[in-house]
């Protein structure tokens, strides 16, 4: 194990001082005669280094305001399609889990969700946008991980860490996933791509992607087309009654997503659907005799229209109409009764308004609407009703947002707020406020927030008889950076997380009978450390984080018996290293390692809780591009090298035991990209 | 195993150290490289009264742009007259200026040199954004991009008795 390490210290080591050396050109170039048009695409702080371009590339998610990554009014995580495609990832768990405090459990029946923080967020708390469109299905509020999503067409994933809901609502009260996948302008032509994975025992993965487009001066056309078959795992499921049986052949997670963007000058369109076929065998809480189908379906679409008025466009009205068609957690009830039959289709119509006015450069106010109808129909044909005693249940929700944003020579002022009304929950208010500025190499965020959770429709249908309402949280946070060279940064933050009256999940007297009430307390408090350093021979990413639930209110289902500052399945600390490295024209070498720290989960029907012991999963890819063919890449991975065998703990105690990841698996990918040469210099 | 993520820790943290010696800090500082030749195109778009003598920019206070505009003034003119960078050490001295620069941490001697100079022929450009509202003839900006921009007061200007190319007013913001 030490030996991987010392090899990825020396080739860093080794990289480092072979590129130290290159000579300076000789500069002919007669810059004073430049014209002012020319001028004008100077930059105040000259020719960035790589690192500066990142940390100052423009981050949109947090503010809905243009504001560079150091500024943005949000703990964030910028990840590019470059740091995509050097690691290998195989899907947005690889991606995800390198990001400070975030890590992945398992709820029941196969799915896997994301915990941030310490904090089980899988059920509606973390929002995850693909081009605007919420990922989150509105039934149960969840979005399934595991080969779901398309990451090669991704271009670029803002993470919002902190809460999101002043600006984008009730599933964003934990974090947002801000995933944005490559435009017509970022992909002038044709690229193709394959991917297969097998891990020890079975297939892991056979992935083909297409990503496409065309732009012109007034018109775009983006598509994509993601095609795939996967597994979840190879090893042995065992449940908390020591029933077992391999999950290869029984965790099927095969995707198909399709995603075609339509611009013509101001006006966009984008239609997306987006199909997830699984097949699970661990049921709620006892393993099944045999293997069911779940299916995730959904169909996206948007239409937009971004108009700019005044001659010196100060003032831009955006409305929008988004419509989605979603089919979550599908089953159907079969002859040897392994499983229920569900099947519930919701839609949900959204309106949105809304107007940015830049009263000057510097001060800038958003003010908007957004109004939602839900309906929700239960095609099952048992005889399971929505709490209206019908088959067909509809909800709306009024929204109406605010935020006032000015620059200083002091200080970025950031203060927003957003309300909503609920047809069936009522409301809830969320403001916030935020400081940052930025110093040359120092900057700093003061961030305290409000977010809510909204109940979803299920929630709604299946809570006790005292109703549900949105659960309300207030988090504080704050980040300093430092840049301690043109190539390096360390940015350090501290947060602070309380939720009141969460909604809570918990086993009726048949464990089939999902109850949802808002009880109790919850939170964390917690530091994350980053260390970034990016020069032309590639960039080290490595961050630390950490979390205690101590002195939070917390309700028993969440806690670690034996350490309260522990919650279950979420590690308190955790490491991780992200690193690429170029060697030579073609070829560069990706190391990525997860320190995860000690986890706790339930592993048998004792009710006592085990430790699972830290683990260390380090995974290396290794790229050719334009290798034989221009355009062509070619790649092969290796991902949990030390066959760690990560399990999926249950962040509640639901009767679920660990659910396996995949054992040690070996990847090629192969891209072939047909550009178009761009016109002009 | 119990070891490793410390072992992690100290190889993340040393790589850090070794990136952070080997480098000099020179992030986040301004180019002035950048605003010497919007300097250099602002000499060419203004036009002044007299185009007699040496052209003499006068910087204030102490800024590497000073520097630069001694490089500039080594291979090229405005206009034909020879350029002449001094250091503005008090209002006065400004009145000895065809151009006067302010650097940021200078903006506070706007007002005084605006006094001084009253309707001399002195262009005054401002480092800092927003002083071309304040009176300056041009204030520089940048935007979120960290491209650099520049605000123009026409009517300062004017009253300056300096004209100005449609060029210069066509990419400039106007304030005034």
């Amino acid at each position: 194990m030490k030996s991987l390490f010392s090899i990825v210290f020396l080739l860093l080591l080794f990289v480092r001082s072979s590129l130290a050396q290159l000579p300076a050109q000789k500069d002919t170039f007669d810059y004073y005669e430049m014209s002012l048009e020319q001028l004008l695409n100077l930059k105040a702080h000259g020719v960035p280094s790589e690192l500066e371009e990142l940390i100052n590339s423009l981050i949109l998610a947090a503010s809905k305001r243009p504001l560079t990554a150091r500024e943005s009014p949000g703990i964030v995580t910028l990840i590019t399609d470059e740091e995509i495609r050097n690691s290998g990832a195989r899907d947005l768990i690889d991606i995800l889990r390198l990001v400070p405090g975030m890590d992945f459990g398992v709820d029941v029946e196969g799915a896997v969700g994301l915990g941030t923080r310490g904090l089980w967020a899988h059920e509606g708390k973390i929002l995850v946008l693909v081009d605007g469109q919420e990922m989150n299905e509105p039934l149960f509020g969840i979005t399934p991980f595991g080969n779901h999503f398309a990451i090669d067409q991704v271009k670029k994933i803002e993470v919002i860490r902190g809460p999101g809901s002043a600006i984008y609502g009730g599933f964003a009260e934990y974090g947002v996933i801000n995933i944005i996948t490559k435009s017509a302008a970022d992909l002038p032509g044709v690229s193709l791509s394959a991917t297969v994975g097998q891990m020890e025992n079975a297939m892991g993965r056979r992935n083909f992607n297409l990503s496409a487009g065309k732009k012109t001066e007034n018109f775009q056309f983006s598509l994509g087309a993601f095609l795939g078959q996967g597994q979840r795992s190879d090893q042995e499921y065992k449940d908390l009654y020591g029933h077992s049986y391999p999950m290869a052949d029984n965790s099927s997670l095969d995707p198909t997503h399709l995603n075609v963007g339509l611009a013509y000058k101001a006006l966009s369109a984008r239609w997306m659907m987006d199909l997830l076929q699984t097949t699970v065998r661990d049921g709620y809480d006892s393993a099944k005799a045999a293997a069911y189908p779940i299916d995730y379906t959904s169909h996206f679409a948007e239409i937009k229209y971004a108009a700019e008025i005044g001659e010196k466009k100060k003032l831009t009205v955006t409305p929008k109409f988004n419509v989605k068609s979603q089919v979550p957690w599908e089953t159907e009830w079969d002859r040897d009764s392994i499983t229920e039959d569900y099947s519930k289709k919701v839609q949900r119509y959204t309106g949105n308004l809304t107007a940015s006015y830049n009263l000057t450069r510097k001060i800038n106010f958003i003010a908007g609407a957004e109004v939602y109808w839900d309906k929700a129909m239960d095609n099952s044909n048992d005889s399971s009703y929505f709490s209206n005693g019908e088959k067909e249940v509809r909800y709306s929700n009024q929204a109406y947002f605010l935020q006032g944003l000015a620059k200083t020579n002091i200080v970025n002022f950031i203060l927003g707020a957003r309300y909503d009304n609920h047809s069936n929950y009522g409301s809830a208010f969320v403001p916030r406020v935020g400081f940052t500025k930025k110093f040359k190499k120092f900057h700093f965020k003061a961030l305290y927030s409000n977010a809510f959770r909204a109940p979803t429709i299920e929630n709604i249908n299946l809570a006790d008889s005292t109703g549900i309402k949105p659960e309300l949280t207030g988090v504080l946070e704050f980040e300093a950076g430092y840049q301690l060279t043109r190539k390096s940064l360390v940015t350090a933050n501290v947060f602070d997380i309380t939720t009141t009256d969460p909604i809570v999940y918990f086993v009726g007297d048949s464990l089939h009978l999902d109850n949802y009430k808002n009880f109790g307390g919850g939170g964390t408090r917690g530091i994350e450390l980053e260390y970034r350093m990016r020069d032309k021979w590639g960039y080290v990413i490595a961050n630390y984080s950490f979390y205690t639930a101590q002195n939070k209110e917390m309700i028993g289902d969440y806690m670690v018996d034996d350490d309260p500052s522990m919650l279950l399945a979420f590690p308190k600390h955790k490491i991780n290293l992200n690193a690429s490295i170029k060697v030579g024209k073609y070829f560069s070498i990706g190391p990525s390692v997860s320190w995860i720290g000690e986890r706790y989960g339930y592993t048998e029907n004792d009710s006592v809780q085990e430790k699972l012991d830290p683990l260390l999963l380090g995974n290396i890819f290794i790229n050719a591009s334009n290798f034989g063919a221009k355009g062509l890449s070619v790649g092969i991975g290796c991902y949990d090298v030390l066959d760690s065998k990560y399990k999926f703990i249950q962040p509640y105690n639901g009767g679920h035991a660990p659910l396996p990841g995949p054992s040690r698996e070996f990847l090629v990918k192969i891209v072939y990209e047909v550009k178009k040469a761009k016109k002009g210099k | 195993m119990k070891h490793l993520g410390k072992y992690i820790l100290m190889s993340a943290v040393l790589v850090a150290l070794m990136a952070g010696k080997a480098e000099k800090a020179y992030s986040q500082d301004m180019d002035y490289k950048a605003y010497t030749l919007f300097l250099y195109n602002f000499m060419k778009y203004v036009e002044w009264p007299s185009t007699e003598g040496d052209f003499v920019i006068g910087v204030v206070g102490d800024s590497p742009v000073k520097k630069e505009l001694q490089e500039l003034a080594k291979t090229k003119k405005a206009k034909g007259r020879p350029i002449v960078v001094i250091s503005v050490a008090n209002p006065g001295d400004a009145l000895l200026c065809n151009m006067v620069y302010i650097p940021t941490a200078k903006s506070a001697e706007l007002k005084p040199i605006m006094e001084k100079v009253k309707s001399k022929s002195v262009l005054i450009v401002a480092e800092r954004e927003g002083l071309a509202k304040k009176g300056a003839g041009i204030s520089f900006v940048v935007d979120d991009d960290d491209a650099i921009k520049f605000d123009i007061n026409k009517s300062a200007l004017e009253s300056h008795s300096l004209k100005v190319a449609s060029m210069l007013v066509k990419l400039g913001f106007i304030v005034g």
